[in-house]
């Protein structure tokens, strides 16, 4: 019983000596806790990238067809193009709209990217969720962000196969698979590279790099079918 | 020092503008002929300054008299207006000169690259500057 009592002293000594020391080493998240990691860099703002018509241009050859992919592509025509129904842009095409720009508006859950390209918009999650499982493809897919230092690592998924990747008609299926890496190189520009990964269209992954830069100007009305006249003049580019 | 900074800005901005090309909800090349330009003068009849496309008429007088409304199409009005463009840059009875590319439909209906007013000043309509094939160079980078 004594040497019981005596343990039990022993026991209490050691944790009061080192509990401070277990309650001072979780990281973040502690009331003012000197290890707490640095904000994110600040992106807000109002950006835009080149113009990409030809997503091939930028690659430096054609993206690597599987045989079904190539098919399409050889049968695609300008005419068929989302855009000119006024459907939505879709993510990627969406950055690459040129002189139409965006604005990102960044939280501390949310990373969001506003189109003026039709006013459409992405949302990017960055609270440390994941996709969730068999989502219903939509027009900008699920999308979820993770910083790496300087960079915002975007995985996005579950994507309408309707938008196409530019203006000459490289398509994509539902299963395509966007990585896209926002590197903040200095206050007026990110360097956006983003990967392609389709195994129905593309036999292997394959990524382009843009600069981003950031635009005086605010981002504008726009409404596609306000005064639409072109679809009754559209002619097919290919006999 | 500022002001010259400025205006170096600036006249960079303008020349960016005259080579730019446009960034629409179609291609060029699925309604326009890039071989078949066309420089046409007249009087302006309605501005519709309106998206995706900003859209001018134009009464053209041809060698036998006849009176022809040609339809102009233009860059949408967010990007040009960031050109200098205002919704009354054209007003009808303005005189007007328009360069641009026919339609490939034959219609009276033209994209129109440039536009010079009464006063000489020329106006880049958001489809290139004042190279007719501009628009046509922006619709190239796509799939022909």
């Amino acid at each position: 019983m004594k040497n019981d009592f005596r343990a039990s002293l022993v026991c209490t000594a050691i944790m009061l000596v080192v509990s401070p020391f277990l309650f001072s080493c979780g990281g973040r998240g502690a009331s003012g806790n000197p290890q707490a990691a640095a904000p994110p860099p600040d992106l807000n703002g109002i950006w835009s990238a080149p113009f990409t018509p030809d997503i091939s241009k930028t690659l430096g050859h054609q993206p690597p067809f599987t045989e079904y992919g190539a098919a399409r592509f050889a049968k695609e025509d300008e005419i068929d193009d989302p855009l000119t129904k006024c459907l939505p842009i879709g993510p990627a095409r969406g950055i690459q709209a040129g002189i139409m720009p965006f604005q990102i508006v960044e939280t501390p859950s949310v990373f969001t990217i506003l189109f003026e390209n039709q006013h459409t918009f992405r949302i990017i999650h960055t609270d440390g969720r994941s996709h969730p499982k068999d989502a219903d493809p939509t027009w900008f897919g699920d999308s979820i962000g993770k910083w790496e230092g300087d960079t915002l690592v975007v995985d996005t998924v579950g994507l309408d196969d309707r938008t196409w990747l530019d203006t000459a008609g490289h398509e994509h299926s539902d299963q395509l698979h966007l990585l896209e890496r926002f590197q903040k190189m200095d206050n007026d520009n990110i360097k956006w590279t983003v990967t392609f990964e389709d195994p129905k269209y593309f036999t292997e992954p394959w990524s382009i790099t843009l600069p981003i830069k950031r635009q005086n100007t605010e981002i504008m009305s726009y409404s596609c079918e306000e005064n639409e006249k072109d679809r009754a003049h559209l002619r097919r580019t290919k006999k | 020092m500022k002001t010259l900074s400025s205006a170096v800005l600036g006249f960079g901005f303008f020349l960016l503008s005259m080579c730019t090309p446009v960034f629409a909800h179609h291609g060029f090349a699925v309604e326009f002929d890039q071989n078949n330009p066309l420089t046409l003068s007249g009087v302006v009849t309605k501005m519709e300054f309106e998206n995706p496309h900003i859209y001018f008429y134009v009464d053209v007088k041809g060698k036998d008299g006849k009176v022809t409304n040609w339809a102009f199409e233009g860059g949408p009005p967010n990007v040009i207006y960031r050109r200098g463009w205002r919704k009354d840059t054209l007003k009808p009875g303005d005189v007007v000169t328009v360069k641009g590319f026919r339609a490939k439909d034959g219609s009276h209906l033209g994209a129109c690259s440039t536009v010079t007013l009464a006063d000489g000043r020329q106006m880049d309509a958001g489809s290139g500057g004042v190279s007719q094939n501009s628009y046509g160079a922006g619709a190239a980078d796509g799939k022909k």
